[in-house]
């Protein structure tokens, strides 16, 4: 405490400037590449641009965020990337389901996390590019079983039928997602405090009943956690659609909303729609997450 | 009741068979140590089979994450005509290194050089200064956050905090046109510079780190005369070494397998990443599965040899710290 007073009574100390200096760099980082770029952010979406500078570029006011509203390509591209989210919460579950069964005492538990957690290291380019020579319509491992089942293989063809596209997306996103959610819920499983579960056993409970009443709330920080996560990354996706089809797929399934944006933007020259879409995403991201948090209170435990 | 070994349960297990061939009741307690045994034996048996249920799911689960590397694994020893063959087989009908060949020859861009060498190469060029500086950068300042008391430290640090909840998606637009004004369009520095500065999810983990360091070896060593750089680089950095490599391995990882930042930025095949260098051949190679497949699986190697070498502090720094890639 008398240390503490000292210190507080001089103006600038040493370790003040030590601490200003040392701590700076970060700071000055996002002052440079992230406040300035948002506060442009906000003045381009209200402008007309032509190209990728401000020369001649003018005020037009909500003209930008009213023409993307009213463009069915935007509306379009929510629907795409929302269908394309599912795979979020079925990675939660199946993550959670793998990583209880890995909390049960099992021989080799680290072999199994490490093979499941590869895909997670993996670049979405070569994993995207794999995933479309396994759908391939003609030549895929995938249609040549559904073939000597007797399948047409031609009644498959994946990424351009506007109703296979998406579904491929999602069990794609599903087996590169599941490993982020393996490892964090088995950190979350072994911090379950186990005289919970003695007591559960003296009442009588069976496993699945102290499953449902110990474990689901007590990891149920770790959930909400990946919820947030998941739908925060969901509602960016853009690598993978684009790198199956440059051109959006089948009838522009493959559209998310950045994509949408990076079309706006960097295809057809329009900075002033883009930043107007990006600000909206933006929105939609801080509504969602806000939702969350509300709704958060009623499932989520704390207290642990 | 009689301990006699003779004594023996009757046909249907209801009562006790005398030596002498006249039967009695089953005693209370006798009764409840046949339940035990036979409860006990069927319990055992349960968990057997669902020890092997969970080991099959396991292990299904396991097939399903590897079986598509085993795709890319055999397809790229096969002929491009081969893996463009209606008639599909598992295994090459002919095991060729042809399609590496292939992809170590082909050449987009204007040096000599492969696209896949050179992709290579820039990528570390590339990803490498700025993990590396961007580590030392945001270490330094978690220290400082954690440890040095100064003016508008919870400011910062919370403005910090702010900035890892932007949606990094608004900033593609602005950054864009400030890049494009300033003439970095077309070069690797957009993908170089900001990083070197650190990030702040790094800084948060790294503060937690130094956090959990007592403070009075920091007393120790200002009494020994050490200065504060001095304090941090001899006394943090050599404590903080395992959590300083699953943060630069996250780091590097992330940064190698970046697509959108050098598809936006990078237009010049010669400083084409590898992973643009690769999605580059899907145009060229449409038909050229096997090929596409070796470049695929080339690109994939790097980060699965680091994985696989340093995934103590992988899996460790993502279970404390929730980082994403």
């Amino acid at each position: 405490m008398y240390l503490d007073k000292v210190h507080k009574k001089k103006g600038v100390t040493k370790e003040g400037v030590a601490g200003f200096f040392m701590s700076f760099i970060p700071v000055l980082g996002f002052l440079i590449f992230g406040l300035i770029p948002m506060l442009l952010a906000i003045i381009m979406a209200f402008m007309n641009i032509r190209g990728f500078n401000f020369n001649g570029a003018t005020w037009v006011g909500f003209n930008n965020f009213i023409e993307v509203l009213h463009d069915d390509m935007f509306w379009q591209s929510i629907v795409n990337t929302l269908y394309m989210s599912v795979s979020t919460f079925i990675n939660i579950a199946l993550s959670l389901i793998i990583a209880f069964l890995l909390s049960k005492n099992i021989k080799g538990k680290k072999v199994f996390r490490t093979i499941y957690f590869v895909p997670y290291v993996c670049s979405v380019a070569a994993i995207t590019l794999m995933w479309t020579w396994i759908f391939n319509t003609r030549f895929g491992v995938v249609n040549n079983i559904l073939k000597s089942w007797g399948m047409d293989p031609q009644d498959f063809d994946w990424f351009n039928d506007e109703d296979l596209f998406i579904p491929v997306l999602i069990l794609m996103g599903v087996w590169s997602g599941t490993g982020y959610g393996i490892i964090l819920y088995s950190a979350a499983l072994t911090n379950v405090n186990s005289a919970l579960y003695e007591a559960a056993k003296v009442d009588g409970a069976n496993s699945f009943k102290s499953f449902l009443h110990i474990t689901l709330p007590a990891i149920s920080p770790t959930t909400f956690y990946l919820l947030i996560m998941g739908i925060i990354g969901a509602l960016q996706e853009f690598a993978r659609p684009q790198i199956i089809s440059s051109s959006g797929g089948p009838n522009n399934v493959g559209v998310t909303v950045v994509f949408y944006l990076y079309r706006r933007g960097f295809t057809y020259f329009e900075m002033g729609p883009a930043s107007a879409t990006a600000w909206l995403l933006a929105l939609a991201i801080v509504f969602v997450t806000i939702i969350n948090f509300v709704v958060s209170k009623l499932w989520v435990n704390y207290d642990n | 009741m009689t301990t006699d070994n003779k004594e023996m349960l009757n046909a249907d297990g209801t009562a006790v068979v005398n030596p002498d061939g006249t039967e009695r009741e089953l005693t209370q307690f006798e009764l409840y140590q046949i339940n035990k045994k036979k409860k006990g034996r069927k319990e055992r048996a349960k968990r057997i089979i669902s020890k092997v249920l969970i080991y099959l799911v396991l292990v299904i689960f396991a097939l399903w994450i590897l079986a598509p590397f085993s795709i890319v694994i055999t397809t790229s020893f096969k002929t491009d005509g081969e893996s463009g063959n209606l008639d599909f087989s598992f295994w090459p009908r002919e095991f060729t290194f042809e399609s590496y060949k292939a992809i170590f020859t082909y050449n987009a861009g204007g040096t000599g050089m492969p696209s896949v060498i050179r992709g290579f190469i820039n990528t570390l060029i590339i990803v490498i200064p700025p993990t590396i500086l961007g580590l030392f950068c945001s270490a330094m300042s978690a220290f400082a956050f954690a440890k040095l008391r100064f003016k508008g430290k919870n400011f910062w640090f919370s403005f910090l905090l702010f900035t890892m909840m932007i949606p990094g998606t608004i900033m593609l637009t602005p950054s864009f046109m400030i890049y494009s004004m300033i003439g970095w369009v077309d070069t690797p520095l957009p993908l170089m510079i900001p990083g070197m500065f650190g990030a702040a999810t790094c800084v948060f983990f790294m503060r937690q780190f130094y956090a959990g360091i007592p403070s009075s070896l920091i007393e120790a060593a200002k009494l020994d005369g050490m200065g504060y750089f001095k304090i941090f680089w001899r006394i943090m950095v050599p404590l903080s070494v395992p959590a300083l490599l699953a943060q630069g391995i996250l780091g590097f990882i992330g940064g190698y397998n970046d697509y959108f930042g050098p598809l936006l930025y990078i237009r010049d095949p010669d400083w084409y990443t590898l992973q643009i260098a690769l999605t580059s051949f899907k145009g060229t190679y449409s038909s050229k599965n096997s090929t596409m497949m070796a470049g695929s699986l080339i690109a994939l190697i790097p980060t699965l040899v680091i994985y696989i070498v340093a995934q103590k502090y992988f899996i460790e720094g993502i279970a404390t710290s929730g980082m994403k890639l």
